[in-house]
């Protein structure tokens, strides 16, 4: 019987209902919009009009890879697709490429070139490509002695922002502060980055760093760039919580974490609630409760309205002077990003 | 020569070996993941380091997944995905071959 391998297109019903029973008899679940809607590419391996193997990529993600056990006797439909879908991304200039997977399927993906990165009982987290996380870790710069650790988006760096930082940076001899990589916010990564290293530049143990592909990332952790059920995001999470205890604090000997309080988004507190689960003992979590202003929490969501709304005289009240600047100095563009769909009422 | 960008040759197929370059900083780096490894490991990276220092390259990285691949083979694919990296693919590299 002939072999072929070709895209599978899954706004048409018929290949999608042929597709998802394919990966349902292989024990894959999750054909909720949200995981399915941000696949960017699905191909198959067909053996006359029989679907035998698939596997999809999301950006930089391999997604629902799905061989049929009986016909893949030497893993060649395995290869297949993964090597397929790696050339594909190549072509789109996408090289350094993780992947989520059960833990039993691990040493098969470590077969044709990932690393581990970590496993839990329920996942492993794996990545390919020019770059590492060791890579990653070498470049950012080290200091001698314990470090704490916060982790923030800061869409925008807000005085609630800057009050956790100040509060780590009283009770800590070093505080890195590592902002978020991934590009999916009102502001992008460059000038959150900015904002961050502006708004604490005046406190010499804190040094700002890229959460890079590692921390709360698209990759770790899409469920905090979507809305997304609580369940997905407490196995989400766990990984996430994971790479930070195995992987980053040891190379960085951070022995603590900060958290603020999330008295307002829901993944958030359930982000917080599974690191107090999975950090200690090797890294205490300290939580700092949210700074007020006027009998209300500052929250990075009220700034965004206010830029929405063109209430630039509210700004002060809720973020740092450096902050405030670059908005009055962004306005229009930001006005224009919002204008143009970006979506600001998330976490 | 420098490296441009990063590129890639070969699949992950039985008797292939996918060859991804790209820049480095630390003279030539090879990563080799293959069954084959304790056997021919040091023999492929002879191979690929040889089609290196044939196109004059001094600092690259090299990350290599080999599922059996011939010799003639590694040395064709590390040809083209370095060809790709330089942006040198439209012209045959005669002194390399």
């Amino acid at each position: 019987m002939e072999t072929d391998i070709r895209e599978i297109n899954l706004q048409q019903p018929a290949e999608f209902e042929q597709w998802r029973q394919f990966l349902a008899g292989l024990g894959i679940a999750n054909f909720t919009a949200n995981e399915v809607d941000p696949v960017d590419e699905t191909i198959g391996i067909f053996v006359g009009n029989q679907l035998v193997a698939t596997g999809s990529s999301s950006e930089n993600v391999l997604k629902y890879i799905g061989v049929s056990h009986t016909a893949d006797g030497n893993g060649a439909y395995f290869n297949q697709i993964v090597s397929t879908l790696l050339t594909n991304l190549g072509q789109r200039g996408i090289f350094h490429v993780f992947v989520f997977t059960k833990p039993q399927y691990s040493a098969s993906f470590q077969h044709v070139g990932f690393q581990e990165i970590v496993h839990s009982d329920s996942a492993a987290f794996l990545e390919t490509g020019p770059t590492s996380i060791n890579d990653y870790l070498a470049a950012i710069p080290k200091v001698a002695g314990p470090s704490s650790a916060i982790v923030m988006n800061a869409n925008p760096f807000t005085r609630g922002h800057r009050y956790l930082v100040e509060e780590a940076a009283k009770q800590s001899q070093h505080v890195y502060v590592f902002v978020v990589s991934t590009d999916k916010s009102l502001f992008n990564t460059q000038e959150r980055f900015e904002m961050v290293q502006a708004g604490t530049a005046d406190l010499p143990n804190v040094d700002v760093v890229a959460g890079g592909d590692y921390l709360v990332s698209y990759a770790t952790f899409p469920a905090y760039f979507l809305k997304t059920d609580k369940n997905r995001v407490r196995y989400q999470t766990t990984i996430d919580a994971l790479i930070f205890k195995e992987r980053i604090a040891p190379a960085l000997t951070i022995k603590t974490r900060y958290l603020g309080t999330e008295p307002q988004s829901e993944t958030t507190n359930v982000y917080n609630e599974v690191l107090e689960k999975v950090l200690p003992p090797t890294v205490q979590v300290k939580i700092i409760p949210r700074k007020q202003t006027d009998g209300k929490v500052i929250s990075a969501r009220d700034v965004r309205m206010a830029i929405k709304d063109d209430r630039l005289a509210d700004l002060s009240a809720l973020v740092p002077e450096t902050t405030a600047t670059f908005i009055t100095n962004h306005k229009a563009t930001l006005q224009e990003r919002i204008r143009k769909g970006m979506k600001i009422d998330g976490n | 020569m420098e490296i441009k960008q990063t590129a890639m040759d070969g699949t992950l197929e039985s008797s292939d070996i996918q060859i991804t370059v790209s820049k480095g900083t630390n003279g030539v780096q090879i990563d080799l993941t293959s069954d084959v490894q304790e056997r021919f490991g040091a023999e492929i990276k002879q191979t690929i380091a040889a089609v290196v220092a044939d196109f004059g390259l001094e600092n690259v990285n090299v990350k290599a997944v080999d599922q059996g691949a011939l010799d003639c083979v590694i040395k064709a694919r590390t040809i083209t995905a370095l060809q790709r990296a330089l942006g040198t693919n439209a012209e045959p590299a005669w002194e390399v071959l």
